[in-house]
């Protein structure tokens, strides 16, 4: 073909941008007709938070919640957590699954470029993010939580969290041989730092929750937890946790990769 | 599948650089080797491509077809030799995304996400080219028009073949690797295939295929490359591999009765009820029998001529040790 078949065809060397939203608008297209992506994604924390309000909505401002309500705690926890589950788990599920069944595969094989296809997903995860602390945010506000006001420092948090759960569980696909053991792998690592992160409920030891300072979850709890309920602004000491952890991530999974589901 | 491709054009000045030279040769291995630890999976293979052929790589399970293509593909490095798609090293980083775009590949593994439709599973890998074919010629090109909305995971095995098919045309590529294209297919649909890939012959594409189905590779290949443990035992075209050609025919027939290998006018050895002579001069020989039977009055029924077919080839040539039937054919 070379230039002379080209030549013959309508050109369409697309932009950077553009290859992204293609990318981002079939991630889209392909998630929401998943029924079972889009449950887990949005039906999982907007019930979780619902029963936490029917349970807690009443217990007003305690020590024991570090000084807010019951579900000024939960609300913020419960939105890192759906952010947890549609970038790090999806991601670590899904990309383990595409490649054994040779969809990475494939793709490589296009002329798509490798950062291009990364930084979809991403945008796509954190849309997906977006639309889940709406919700939540939603649910919070119909039992009384104060809307919060900090949406610039809530956004910085929300890239920022999902670009380093989604380099996570990327690093974490990377790593996994067989998509079988993806979702196991994926929730063993995730359930006890949860618990220790004080997602569920308040750690009150000091001992504890300075080991899970240096951990991702509880950063970006206490990331959230600021702009969504103190009214504060963007958490820098803890954003920064949160982006050595992206970092780490991205350097495993950009070392350790695989597209072809033969093992090299 | 009754949409015609369009020919390659003779290039109207081209807006664009002009990528390289003319080249006749669009695959050149020479001396790969590859080994997954102590396990030499490609020992020593070397052969070529030109433009716009068609050739087949054959060989048991194991024999290094899937490494050797992989490594075409740049999906695998290789240990050593040298290897040339359309002028470009597949192992080296620069210029491999113009080689992605050059190139169509149809992969072993049935690889298309579920909840998609047909048009838009092929309208998105259309979006990572710089010059796609339309979606519409290429969804009729596979034999799915119709099926444009259906969603990917209600289709049949055959149609999501059909799909990866698509899926390896939609960037119009000038060299396009086909591994196993027709496996889980049923007559009807492996017969639109090979005119599909007829078809794309026709219109300059060349092609690298694999395929276990030995009546594939006869129908489509101007060449064969037969591996066996990592290296080339046999190459040519597939009427003539392995010596196919220059092999005795055998004439076949049940052995009238009353009657011995004896009173046959040629020699003959009897096998079972039937008798069976060897032959390097099958015209004149079936003359004297024909006329020897039509004068004789008896029927010879069951007759069959026939030289040892592509698979007696291949069986010969991969069982135990795998010796070249035709040295001189070997490209060891």
């Amino acid at each position: 073909m070379t230039a002379a078949a080209l030549a013959g065809r309508p050109q369409h060397r697309r932009s950077n941008l553009g290859l992204v939203t293609h990318q981002v608008g079939y991630e889209q297209l392909s998630f929401w007709r998943n029924p079972q992506s889009a449950v887990f994604t949005f039906v999982f924390p907007v019930l979780f938070v619902t029963i936490m309000g029917a349970l807690f909505g009443s217990v007003g401002k305690s020590s024991y919640f570090g000084g807010l309500s019951a579900l000024q705690y939960y609300v913020p926890t419960i939105a890192a957590l759906s952010v947890l589950g549609s970038c790090y788990g999806q991601l670590a599920v899904a990309l383990a699954t595409r490649r054994q069944n040779g969809i990475l595969k494939r793709v490589r094989a296009t002329p798509l470029p490798a950062w291009a296809y990364f930084t979809g997903l991403l945008a796509h995860c954190v849309l997906v993010s977006l639309v889940d602390i709406a919700l939540i945010v939603g649910v919070g506000g119909l039992y009384g939580v104060p809307f919060p006001s900090q949406w610039l420092a809530i956004t910085l948090t929300l890239v920022l969290g999902a670009a380093c759960f989604c380099a996570l569980g990327v690093a974490v696909a990377s790593v996994i041989s067989n998509a079988e053991a993806a979702p196991a792998v994926a929730q063993l690592v995730l359930f006890p730092l949860l618990f220790l992160s004080g997602t569920y409920m308040p750690i009150h030891s000091q001992l504890l929750n300075q080991i899970a300072g240096w951990l991702p979850v509880r950063p970006f709890n206490e990331a959230l937890t600021g702009p969504l309920s103190r009214h504060t602004g963007a958490d820098w000491r803890h954003l920064a946790v949160l982006a050595a952890w992206g970092a780490v991530g991205a350097v495993v999974a950009i070392s350790r990769f695989r597209w072809n589901p033969r093992p090299e | 599948m009754r949409t015609e491709l369009t020919t390659r054009a003779a290039p109207a000045a081209a807006p664009i650089a002009q990528k390289g030279p003319f080249m006749p040769h669009a695959i050149i291995v020479a001396g790969l080797r590859k080994s997954y630890g102590s396990v030499q999976a490609v020992r020593d293979v070397s052969f070529s491509v030109r433009g716009g052929e068609i050739v087949a790589l054959l060989g048991p399970n194991g024999a290094g077809k899937t490494t050797t293509l992989e490594i075409l593909e740049g999906f695998r490095a290789r240990d050593g030799g040298a290897v040339d798609v359309l002028g470009r090293d597949p192992g080296g980083k620069s210029g491999a995304r113009e080689l992605r775009e050059r190139t169509g590949l149809v992969l072993q593994d049935i690889a298309v996400e579920p909840y998609l439709t047909v048009r838009e599973t092929i309208a998105r890998q259309a979006g990572y080219y710089q010059a796609p074919r339309a979606v519409p010629e290429v969804i009729s090109l596979v034999g799915l028009a119709g099926l444009e909305r259906r969603k990917v995971r209600a289709l049949s095995g055959g149609q999501k073949r059909r799909l990866d098919l698509a899926l390896g045309l939609i960037g119009d590529p000038e060299l396009l690797y086909l591994d196993e294209p027709t496996t889980g297919f049923d007559p009807a649909a492996r017969q639109d295939a090979w005119q599909l890939v007829r078809q794309l012959r026709a219109a300059g594409t060349t092609i690298l295929l694999t395929t276990h189905d030995m009546a594939e590779a006869q129908a489509l290949a101007d060449r064969v490359v037969l591996l066996n443990s990592g290296l080339v035992v046999a190459e040519g075209p597939p009427a003539a591999l392995g010596g196919r050609d220059a092999q005795r025919t055998r004439i076949t027939f049940a052995l009238p009765a009353g009657l011995s290998v004896a009173d046959l006018p040629l020699p003959a050895d009897a096998r079972g009820g039937a008798a069976v002579i060897e032959t390097t001069n099958p015209t004149e020989d079936l003359y004297q029998l024909t006329s020897w039977a039509t004068h004789r009055g008896v029927a010879l029924s069951a007759l069959t001529v026939d030289r040892p077919s592509l698979e007696d080839v291949y069986l010969q040539l991969t069982r135990n040790g795998a010796q070249p039937g035709a040295p001189e054919r070997s490209t060891r």
